[in-house]
């Protein structure tokens, strides 16, 4: 085993292309992850340039920390289990249940609308539909003095923010599954259940890992959701942190609440490191069988599939459907006039905050794409000294929340040499290096699925690790990059806790106008602004699709075909 | 196709036509909404030809930024923001010390001894409530501190937390300066009132829409938010305790290693002065002037009529804050 490890170690050693991708990639995660981490770890445990473990003994001394650190793990977990159902139901249904192909673009589409959708919206919409005077709770159930604030809202709405990403993980691992294989446990007199359980489930297991610890690292990680609907009685670890930043004006403080959330982060990957690192999941072997209809989901279930599908996502819809309104009339709850007045103001008093925005998406979007294969496929495909260490390092970002990541950002690179507050790359830098995990989960499972024999002939043929990369890998991962591209893309235009501290007089974003609008009690502005990012989002993950479509990858037909939704 | 390109090459050069900066500049984080700075910046801009590059943060962000900064500023002015931010920030050494040419006419609550900042205005906290909701519940516009202990308003109200809000200190303060400061008799009226608040929101102003809108049926705000919701026509009460009520200052400071000083001590004076706090009522920003010159737009007056005001003293509120925050997140905060 050592041995081989060794001569791993000495192959990449002599392979000039990897050595060079690998030393640019940790010269980019030194800076852009590391230093901004450093900087936030000397903050946090010096005083006066001495070293201190006070401000962390303080921290876990209190109990109010305490608890918002359990209810931050059992929020986290809660989303987690709960998305990656929802998940798994959508890539179901998606994958099996024969639905149409315009029934599948509306799915894709009520499913991607969380995702797309900027901060606080579905927060809002929740209050408004389940507050004490709610749509739905006062004017539909007849219930009076409900409260919309606490656990089960806070899990609700992110829950429904990021099940996409289970979505998005789950369905091109179902859909590469050849459907041959569930053929042949048909045919060898397998029952329908039997073979779900044996066949399908066991194959989709990096899927639902890597699902669950997206959604974990995200709840953990989130701020805005809680900020609104977590109540008094249940705080979490991020917005505790904010707020000893933002509110009490205590760094140190903040700094390590949000140090203890990377506790738990890397915990959880570790753990779906020893469960689900260690097998192996290959489908993809080369040879596609001919692609039949799947007869592994028998239509009763296949209904149920879709009917579930349809009801969540027509809660989504109804969610949507309210932020439309209000974009459209004068005052929501006030004065409910048509206007088209918000969507003159977001194009008059808006547009440079929608110029920056694009120039941001679009810089970062590529970026982001080509960094999440290339480490995915480093991580899963190479055997280098620091493997690991690179891929805990790749997750970081992702997992510290926002806050936090933005502040570390605009102390590490406020003075020269470093200086890049005030400009774009820094906003791009903090997009990539914090959204690119998802890219990276995603092309890690896609890989376990695909036998290595596939590059290795490659290899053997003559062909070296950029061309073999190029030529074989690249297209069989094709989906998974475009999956990056897409959330880069997705978050670059709806995200919002770490970039409000890099935001500058030059660059701002429409995420950071939104929130103005909400201050400024303009709820239509803001609604009008929020329907622009999804048009726009929609607009650029059709042709996502479309050019994916194209490129016809010999990769499992399905998975190639709309990952993205249309 | 041809034309496709055509549009990809018309939407690049949008793009990338970036912002020319104009020769006098100055650079400011406002704390005040965009649409109460904007009008005032522009004001200062007709009259001086400077122009303001300016972005809207709240409080804390806009002072977690400039400590961030400090090494090499990006700004050379925060401009609004309550007095307490300041007063954090001084901690910090985040400001020059200028004393503008209306210093010496400001009594002295509003401004630092030292210069290190100025009041540009006055805000008074006011209850509001939402008038379907008193109707439903046969009640009348509160006009005391414990017509909001009324059962009608329970898991109604909505106010700030003290953790991210000032309005939310200013507030606890008002409640220790009618007891008389008294501080038992202060937290147990706090603990009655929490049974009946609904949730503690994270911004000064972040109950103002859901009372507006009857998510909730009233709170604690500042005259300026409580109006403008009211402007925006949701129908809300405004009142006043006839204990009475306290207000903060909005204040103004020059950064330290501004590196347009001369532009930022120019708006300083323009925004201490007359020149610019006589506009606030013209732009409907519902501040009280600080500058005795200024007098109080005749309809902010009206509704002021009557109603009894008390600064919060700042040294007793400096040298409790810390230690009241604490106990008023143990003691009342908490699940009960």
């Amino acid at each position: 085993m050592r041995t081989e490890r060794a001569r791993e170690g000495r192959r990449t050693l002599g392979d000039p292309a990897l050595l060079g991708v690998l030393a640019v990639l940790w010269l980019l995660l030194a800076l852009f992850v590391l230093y901004p981490l450093a900087e936030l770890l000397v903050r946090a445990f010096s005083d006066d340039g001495r070293f201190t473990l006070e401000p962390l003994l303080s921290s876990l001394a209190d109990a109010g920390h305490r608890a918002a650190f359990v209810n931050s793990l059992v929020l986290a977990t809660t989303v987690g289990v709960l998305g990656t159902a929802l998940g798994l139901l959508f890539a179901l249904t998606a994958t099996r249940s024969g639905l149409s192909r315009h029934w599948l673009t509306a799915l894709d589409a009520a499913a991607l609308l969380p995702l797309v959708s900027p901060p606080f919206t579905t927060s809002i919409a929740i209050i408004f539909s389940f507050g004490p005077k709610g749509f739905i709770s006062h004017h539909l159930l007849g219930l009076d003095n409900v409260t919309a604030y606490g656990f089960w809202s806070t899990a609700l709405a992110e829950t429904l923010t990021y099940f996409p990403i289970a979505y998005l993980t789950l369905r091109p691992i179902l859909s590469a599954i050849d459907p041959n294989l569930e053929e042949m446990a048909f045919s060898l007199g397998g029952s329908r259940w039997r073979i779900f359980r044996t066949v399908t489930m066991p194959l989709c297991v990096p899927g639902f890992a890597n699902a669950f610890l997206l959604l974990f690292a995200a709840s953990l990680a989130d701020f805005a959701t809680p900020l609104i609907l977590a109540g008094n009685s249940f705080a979490v670890l991020p917005t505790q942190a904010y707020l000893q930043i933002t509110g009490m004006f205590d760094f140190k403080g903040g700094a390590v609440l949000s140090l203890m959330l990377l506790v738990p982060a890397i915990g959880v990957y570790l753990a779906q490191r020893r469960w689900v690192g260690r097998r192996t999941y290959v489908t993809v072997t080369g040879k596609v069988g001919q692609r039949s209809r799947s007869r592994a989901v028998s239509p009763v279930a296949a209904a149920g599939l879709a009917a579930a599908s349809v009801a969540v996502a027509a809660v989504i819809l109804y969610f949507y459907a309210l932020l439309l309104y209000a974009s459209l009339v004068v005052a929501f709850g006030a004065n409910e006039t048509f206007t088209l007045r918000h969507y003159h103001v977001i194009f008059t008093e808006g547009l440079p905050a929608i110029r920056d925005t694009l120039v941001i998406a679009l810089i970062g979007m590529p970026l982001g794409g080509l960094y999440g294969v290339l480490v995915g496929w480093l991580i899963a495909r190479r055997r280098f000294p620091g493997r690991q260490a690179m891929e805990v390092v790749s997750m970081i970002n992702y997992a510290l929340p926002g806050t936090i990541v933005g502040i570390a950002y605009l102390m590490a690179f406020n003075d020269p040499p470093l200086a890049l507050t005030g400009g774009v790359m820094i906003i791009v830098a903090c997009y990539v290096f914090r959204y690119s995990p998802t890219g990276i989960r995603a092309t890690v499972a896609l890989l376990q699925q695909i036998d290595r024999s596939i590059e290795e002939a490659s290899a053997s043929l003559g062909a070296g690790t950029v061309q073999t990369f190029r030529r074989v890998t690249l297209p069989l991962i094709a989906p998974a990059f475009f999956a990056g591209l897409g959330v880069v893309f997705i978050r670059s235009m709806t995200a919002i806790s770490a970039t409000i501290f890099l935001v500058s007089l030059s660059w701002t974003l429409i995420t950071v106008r939104i929130l103005e609008n909400m201050t400024e009690l303009a709820l239509g502005p803001a609604a009008a602004f929020s329907v622009f990012v999804i048009v726009v989002v929609f607009a650029v993950v059709a042709c996502l699709s479309a050019v994916l479509r194209r490129l016809r990858t010999p990769t499992a037909g399905a998975a190639a075909q709309s990952l993205l939704g249309g | 196709m041809k034309l496709l390109r055509l549009a990809a090459i018309a939407l690049a050069g949008w793009l990338l036509a970036g912002a020319a900066q104009a020769a006098d500049t100055v650079n400011v984080y406002t704390i005040w909404p965009e649409n109460y700075a904007r009008p005032m910046f522009q004001e200062f801009e007709k009259a001086t030809g400077i122009k303001v590059n300016f972005i809207r943060f709240s409080s804390g962000e806009a002072l977690a930024r400039v400590i961030a900064e400090k090494n090499n500023p990006r700004i050379d002015v925060l401009f609004g923001g309550p007095v307490e931010t300041f007063a954090a920030g001084i901690k910090e050494g985040i400001f020059e010390p200028y004393k503008s040419p209306s210093f010496d006419k400001l009594p002295a609550r509003f401004k630092q001894a030292d210069g290190q900042w100025t009041a540009i205005a006055d805000d008074p906290l006011v209850f509001m409530t939402n008038n379907a909701f008193l109707k439903s519940k046969g009640l009348k516009p509160p006009a005391s501190w414990e017509d909001l202990l009324d059962p009608a308003y329970k898991n109604q109200l909505q106010m700030a937390d003290a953790r991210t809000s000032g309005t939310a200190v200013t507030r606890i303060f008002s409640v220790l300066e009618v007891n008389k400061r008294d501080e038992d008799k202060a937290f147990a009226y706090l603990k009655k009132l929490r049974q009946n608040v609904q949730v503690y929101t994270k911004s000064g102003g972040g109950g103002t829409l859901p009372v507006g809108l009857g998510q909730a049926g009233g709170g604690i705000f500042f005259i300026v938010d409580a109006l403008e919701t009211r402007s925006k026509g949701y129908d809300v009460a405004i009142s006043f305790p006839k204990e009475g009520i306290g207000t903060s200052a909005e204040a103004i400071a020059l950064i330290k290693g501004a590196k347009n000083p001369v532009e930022g001590k120019k708006l300083i004076d323009f925004a201490t002065s007359a020149a610019m706090q006589s506009k606030l009522a013209e732009h409907k920003v519902n501040f009280v002037p600080a500058n005795p010159e200024v007098k109080t737009d005749p309809a902010l007056a009206e509704i002021l009529k009557g109603a009894t005001i008390f600064p919060i003293d700042d040294d007793y509120a400096g040298a409790n804050r810390k230690r009241i925050v604490d106990r008023w997140i143990k003691e009342v905060l908490g699940p009960q």
